[in-house]
């Protein structure tokens, strides 16, 4: 694992959760959320929770205005880059728009570093089959002047994932991969979904803190 | 098609595109913003059209040309975006013209915030426009039932030549869940737009002409009379409600729609672990109001709780309705906030706490 992993992908691919999830199980330094998007839903509403494991959060309001959509990103945002003592996650807004935003620490990423990660889910749409996705990448490439380094399937329909959607995900996602010459770096696994299988990557569960009990 | 994940902006956009959606004129806002963006990029691709306007009250007016041209048309906003648009709503609703309207509910008044709220349930069920007129208007719960219910709205709105508003507060716009966007839905059958203007008016030998003025007030009131008889066939015919856990004799029942019927759901689980059985009533259509579940509840009920995330707003229909009959009670969060079910199972115990003294 580098220091530094980038998330990217689609809206809605489950970039946040995700993020969440590693910065917990992995031990990370710093959460950055770059995702000046999406009104709800996001890592920033996760302060407590990630105060609570020593992850600090850098969020993309004024701190802790919840309610603001005036997208603002804090200077802190860069410390990663530039204090090669800590590990962070960045957790990008959706498509090349949100991939955008890493242009503003072009000169100081050193890609050594860097883990730039496509989170994917074949039952969104827009990332339904392998060239879909190879486009996606390309284009999150273009805007982001980075090179992706792993894929992660975290192919879900939420409450009603089972282990064979889990599988298609990975039969879309290995070819590509395959194709592309890149890892799976994490397969995630819905909490309910009662498997032995071992899918590519490392297999993490996946807990969803931003979704209500409700939802 | 199978199912798949979808944000409830992204499905109700496709959902009109379903449903034979041929143009979208809208301005965006927060947090609606979802609905334009995905139709500014796949109305063009499905060869329809898409515009964003300067303004609401543009978008409105241009839904109006549109609608009056015979075309299946939809604009969409958060609620103090539809503020804007009342005028033209009632120019819609008083033209005959048929049209959809989606409202991504935030916070209010005024500005207000960018945070879930069903504060607008006056102003959907109500309107804010002049004059003697109402729409049709739903407030769905799930991401499938809000898209079946995009989908058939534009048969309705051409039924009625009425405007036909579909609220969802802010949570069901931005949530994600598993829907089947060709879910079987039954349209409703309208016949074909003689009145539209569609400049043919040497081949059909008349003109038509679309217009709200009215100068002689008998003419006037005999239009008035010909929309009240519309919405009276409203009122007859899309009652819309879910009934839920009646069948255990409940003596506490809930009314609540939308996000917050989903949080009563979880209450109503946690309140049967405890043995303690409480129903709900799950206005779909929350205009015309949906009457008709209020003559159907087991005899076991005493109490009726209304549950909004507004301020007793809901509430006044459900009074206008009861007549008396049972005891109502009221649970409201405000302001974007969006409760907890523990906070509706407390409210529960303590009505019946009171009811055993």
């Amino acid at each position: 694992m580098k220091r530094i992993q980038v998330l990217t992908g689609h809206y809605g691919s489950g970039k946040s959760e995700i993020a969440i999830n590693l910065a917990i199980e992995n031990k990370i330094d710093m959460l950055v959320d770059l995702d000046v998007v999406n009104p709800y839903f996001r890592s920033r509403s996760m302060h407590e929770l990630l105060e609570a494991h020593q992850v600090s959060l850098v969020e993309s309001t004024i701190e802790k205005a919840l309610g603001s959509d005036l997208p603002f990103i804090s200077a802190k945002g860069s410390r990663p880059f530039s204090d090669k003592s800590l590990t962070a996650i960045y957790d990008l807004a959706g498509t090349h728009a949100g991939a955008k935003l890493l242009m503003q620490y072009r000169e100081q990423i050193d890609i050594q570093d860097v883990d730039f990660l496509v989170v994917i889910n074949i039952f969104r749409m827009e990332t339904a089959t392998k060239e879909q996705i190879f486009d996606l990448i390309k284009t999150l490439e273009a805007s982001s002047q980075l090179k992706v380094t792993g894929l992660i399937n975290n192919t879900n329909l939420m409450k009603e994932t089972t282990e064979e959607h889990i599988k298609q995900g990975e039969a879309v996602i290995k070819s590509l991969a395959e194709q592309l010459n890149l890892p799976i770096r994490y397969t995630f696994i819905e909490e309910h979904v009662e498997t032995n299988h071992i899918f590519e990557g490392e297999n993490r569960r996946l807990v969803r803190y931003l979704a209500k009990k409700w939802l | 098609m199978a199912k798949v994940l979808m944000k409830g902006n992204e499905a109700m956009a496709l959902a009109a595109i379903k449903g034979g959606c041929d143009a979208f004129f809208g301005y965006p806002i927060t947090p609606q913003n979802e609905v334009p963006e995905y139709l500014s990029y796949h109305m063009e691709k499905n060869d329809r059209i898409f515009v964003q306007a300067e303004s609401e009250v543009a978008a409105i007016n241009m839904v109006y040309g549109a609608a009056g041209s015979g075309a299946r048309v939809l604009t969409s906003s958060s609620s103090p975006g539809i503020a804007l648009k009342q005028e033209g709503i009632s120019y819609l609703a008083g033209s005959e013209l048929p049209a959809v309207i989606i409202n991504v509910m935030r916070g209010g008044p005024g500005l207000g915030g960018i945070q879930p709220s069903q504060g607008d349930y006056n102003q959907i069920t109500r309107g804010g426009g002049n004059g003697d007129y109402q729409l049709l208007a739903y407030a769905p719960e799930t991401l499938q039932e809000t898209v079946n219910i995009v989908k058939r709205s534009f048969s309705l709105a051409d039924y009625y030549r009425n405007p036909v508003i579909i609220a969802v507060d802010g949570l069901i716009g931005q949530m994600m869940e598993p829907v089947d966007l060709d879910q079987k839905i039954e349209e409703k059958k309208s016949p074909a737009k003689d009145w539209a203007a569609t400049g043919e008016a040497a081949k059909r030998g008349k003109r038509n002409k679309i217009v709200s003025l009215h100068l002689d007030p008998y003419q006037l009131e005999k239009h008035n009379l010909k929309l009240k008889a519309k919405y009276d066939e409203m009122k007859e015919n899309e009652q819309q409600y879910e009934l839920i856990n009646m069948d255990h004799d409940p003596s506490i029942v809930f009314v609540a729609y939308g996000s917050m019927a989903r949080i009563a759901r979880s209450a109503i689980e946690a309140l049967k672990k405890e043995g303690i059985e409480v129903g709900m009533i799950r206005p779909i259509c929350v205009h015309p109001f949906p009457e008709k579940a209020f003559e159907t509840l087991p005899k076991s009920v005493t109490t009726l709780l209304t549950l909004e995330m507004s301020l007793g707003q809901m509430l006044q229909d459900v009074q206008i309705v009861n007549q008396g009959r049972y005891t109502l009670d009221f649970f409201g969060r405000a302001g974007g906030v969006v409760p907890e079910s523990e906070e509706i199972v407390e409210k529960v115990k303590t009505i019946m706490k009171g009811a055993a003294k």
